[in-house]
């Protein structure tokens, strides 16, 4: 929607009165003018990682030109930002740090998690890689590739600004309406996580090692590791 | 010398090498074993030996390995031809001597102990880290051995080979606090990272402040730890070849480089002229990237952000030649092992220098909007120095180690894929402060050019790949019209590479300097251990120490000059 949407009268209210009332005055619902003002300026936040974030430098610079979208406002910090760019692998150790950041944006939020890494944990599946972002965080956009084609993004920014047009995010609460978010079934890694630790807590209760790991091979040593050891 | 004492193995040949001589006679016994292997010398020794076996490599006249490059643990867990489950590698270079040389050490898996070298090399500190984080190996008298590249909640050492691969662990709460503050100080503490908009990538460095002034810095690493050497053991060697593109993504096309020749190495194997040729191209074409993103991004954070929109418009224009070559912009995965995936397009000679003339037009721009410029010289004029001397015991490399005034360089020292053939100079820095890594880069990048124009002047016409069925696919026409290719395609396919067991250490010079590949076969398809002795870490490791005494502000000047980058950083 653009202006001339507006000024069209397409997104009208109908039943309020001074829409027939003629003469100079526009009549509008202040939700589509938001919308629209917000989709058209939207401030995206790069939490660049790794090789992907090497590809989204090129989607922010001169040839790709994020500005044709308005988006080309980047910001650094999470509180002056409403999209946030996952670009990069998720290792364990900076899950905790990417549930802040994401903690930090004022709503209304969106999230497009950029390449194979950050939405699946891509081709490191292994012992210290988030298996995907929606594990902590609920993702509104998924873009494929490794890494994605600047022209992908593009898209997903297009997609993002499709969503915030028709979404009824204000009036929802917080994330309920993403993929990944509590009661959406398969895609809900969150509550299989919940899931997995509750048993992880049966197990240990137990008496008993969690699943997954593997007690019958050699053990480890018994070492005295001195008074600085971690 | 008694020559009694020696171990029946060593021949003669052996004793000729110094550094086996010199060993041999000061630690008798001691000495285990001595291998030539590829026309690497590996030393094994004692435990007991092992400080006194290092501090011999450093400071004999004859030997004087002064540059540490590497040191990692290998888990030998179903190895009957090893004498312990655990070995210490240490691999070190002798600027003088041109020479490289591997110590190695057994540990027996009851008393993994093994007595730390920091006093020798400080670069051995966060190496004995994570060989400890990976492996368990215990560093006596190490100051810090804490969790280096895991979080504090992981459970066991990854690297052992019965760690199952995917076994993970949940961290909920991040290590807070890297320095204290000192009782009754009014000092400060300031936390960069891992999330800051003045660290490109995932670093932490928190510094203790008193007013401008940093009083103490400590820096945290493996926010971008994607277990590239575990994932390498699962791995065929080919299928390795995209991870090595995520290590250095400035550069990937060097990276993939640098691990076809490591298992060409290993094989014995040589890849034809014309794909030499053209990965000293594309490396070459890669290095100047490389640097693009490394000077731009820097001075970003200066706040000049011109010069980043001028290289980046340059940077494209590589980006589109490497897609022309390989179909992928950024990991390009191009390389194989004993040549290259296909030959380059027809046109691939004018587009280089069309590509070249635009880059070297972008690179212009920027040197005159810099060198000059007195803002940046303020900046940047004896920020952050490193002497020589500590430069080498953190085991710098490439243009940090340059600018610090060692001149070395892997191209011209130990010449690999014909850079003997081509003409340049190795530029060395006065004072090694930032603004001599800077002209360091700057005259890199021309010298860079200079490479690429002679390549293509005598590109040789030919095969791009090795015509080696043990090694390199048959080309498809003959896979879909004779049996015996298809045999050979699908022999491959299926076992993979199968290399003689061994150890090799390939090292390139990537856009950071020495990139090593030590990868240890037992002669299976997938490499039993692989190591990457990554450039960065080495120059990361110095940064806490070169912050002490300095501005804050200089902090944000003198990272983006180490170009240190997430995915080597941490693998
Ligand atoms: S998706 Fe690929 S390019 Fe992106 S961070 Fe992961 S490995 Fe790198």
């Amino acid at each position: 929607m653009g202006v001339f949407d507006i000024l069209k009268g397409k997104f009208v209210d109908p039943t309020y009165a001074g829409v027939h009332a003629g003469g100079d005055v526009i009549t509008t619902t202040v939700d589509a003018v938001v919308k629209w003002g917000r989709k058209s300026s939207i401030w995206p936040m790069p939490f660049g990682t790794a090789c992907c974030a090497i590809e989204f430098m090129a989607l922010t610079g001169s040839h790709y030109d994020l500005a044709r979208f308005g988006a080309e406002v980047l910001r650094f910090s999470p509180r002056q930002a409403d999209l946030m760019f996952v670009a990069g692998t998720i290792p364990d150790k900076l899950g905790p740090v990417l549930k802040t950041i994401y903690d930090q944006m004022p709503e209304p939020k969106w999230v497009i998690s950029m390449g194979v890494c950050a939405s699946s944990g891509g081709f490191y599946r292994s012992y210290h890689v988030m298996q995907g972002i929606d594990e902590l965080i609920p993702v509104d956009v998924y873009v494929p590739g490794c890494p994605p084609s600047p022209e992908g993004l593009v898209a997903a920014v297009m997609k993002i600004q499709e969503k915030i047009q028709t979404s009824k995010q204000a009036r929802e609460p917080q994330g309920a309406h993403r993929v990944g978010a509590n009661g959406e079934g398969m895609y809900d890694r969150r509550t299989r996580r919940a899931a997995w630790a509750a048993d992880d807590a049966e197990r240990r209760a137990a008496g008993q090692q969690p699943r997954g790991v593997l007690t019958d091979l050699k053990p480890e040593p018994e070492i005295d590791h001195g008074a600085h050891h971690g | 010398m008694a020559s009694a004492t020696l171990p029946a193995a060593l021949s003669p040949a052996l004793l000729e090498q110094p550094a086996v001589r010199v060993l041999s006679e000061a630690l008798g016994e001691n000495l285990l074993a001595a291998t030539d292997f590829r026309g690497e010398i590996a030393i094994t020794v004692e435990r007991k030996a092992w400080y006194k076996a290092v501090s011999l490599l450093r400071d004999h006249p004859e030997l004087e390995f002064k540059l540490f490059l590497d040191l990692c643990g290998v888990d030998f867990f179903d190895r009957e031809d090893q004498p312990e489950r655990f070995a210490v590698v240490l691999h070190l270079y002798s600027v003088s001597k041109k020479r490289h040389v591997r110590l190695r050490t057994p540990v027996p898996e009851s008393d993994p102990k093994v007595q730390t070298i920091i006093p020798l090399f400080k670069g051995a500190n966060w190496f004995e880290r994570e060989a400890w984080d990976m492996y368990g190996i215990v560093f006596d008298g190490h100051p810090n051995l804490i969790r280096l590249l895991t979080h504090d909640a992981f459970v066991g050492h990854p690297l052992r080979k019965d760690y199952p691969q995917g076994q993970r662990h949940v961290l909920k709460e991040p290590r807070k606090w890297l320095l204290q503050v000192p009782p009754e100080s009014e000092h400060m503490i300031v936390n960069l990272g891992p999330s800051h908009p003045a660290m490109h990538g995932c670093f932490r460095v928190q510094t203790l402040l008193d007013g401008e002034i940093v009083r103490d810095a400590e820096a945290e690493i493996g926010y971008m730890h994607r277990n590239f050497e575990k994932m390498a053991e699962a791995r065929t060697y080919w299928q390795v070849i995209p991870y090595t593109d995520r290590l250095n993504y400035c550069s990937s096309f060097m990276n993939g480089h640098g691990w076809a020749l490591a298992v060409e190495k290993l094989l014995g194997v040589q890849a034809p002229a014309r794909a030499e040729a053209v990965r000293v191209i594309l490396s070459e074409f890669s290095r100047i990237m490389d640097h693009f993103v490394c000077i731009s991004t820097n001075v970003v954070d200066l706040g000049a952000i011109t010069p980043f929109f001028v290289v980046f418009r340059g940077r494209e224009k590589i980006y589109e030649l490497l897609e022309s070559c390989c179909g992928a912009r950024l990991t390009v995965s191009y390389v194989r092992i004993g040549g290259l995936a296909q030959d380059v397009p027809d046109d691939f000679v004018p587009r280089c220098r069309e590509t070249l003339e635009f880059v070297m037009d972008a690179f212009k721009q920027m040197d005159e909007l810099l060198t000059r410029n007195i803002i940046f010289n303020n900046r940047f004029r004896d920020i952050g120095v490193l002497s020589k001397e500590d430069a080498l015991s953190y085991g710098w490399a490439g243009p940090c180690l340059r600018g610090s005034g060692v001149e070395t360089d892997v191209r011209r020292d130990a010449p690999y894929s014909g850079y003997d053939q081509y003409d340049f100079d190795v530029p060395v820095g006065t004072t090694g402060d930032c603004y001599d890594r800077y002209l360091v880069r700057i005259e890199e990048i021309r010298q860079s050019a200079r490479i690429i124009r002679q390549a293509l002047d005598k590109l040789p016409a030919g095969p791009v790949i090795v015509d080696d069925r043990k090694v390199a696919l048959p080309p498809k026409s003959e896979v879909y019209g004779n049996i015996e290719s298809l045999m050979n395609h699908f022999k491959l396919v299926y076992d993979g590479i199968l290399p003689p067991a061994g150890e090799v250490y390939g090292a390139t010079e990537g856009a950071n300097g020495e990139l090593g590949y030590y990868i240890v076969s037992d002669g299976g398809k997938h490499p039993y251990r692989l190591k990457v002795r990554p450039p960065c870490y080495n120059n990361y490791q110095a940064y806490p120490e070169m912050l002490k005494g300095g501005q804050i502000a200089d902090a944000i000047a003198i990272i983006g000059g180490l170009n240190v980058i997430a995915g080597e950083l941490d693998r």
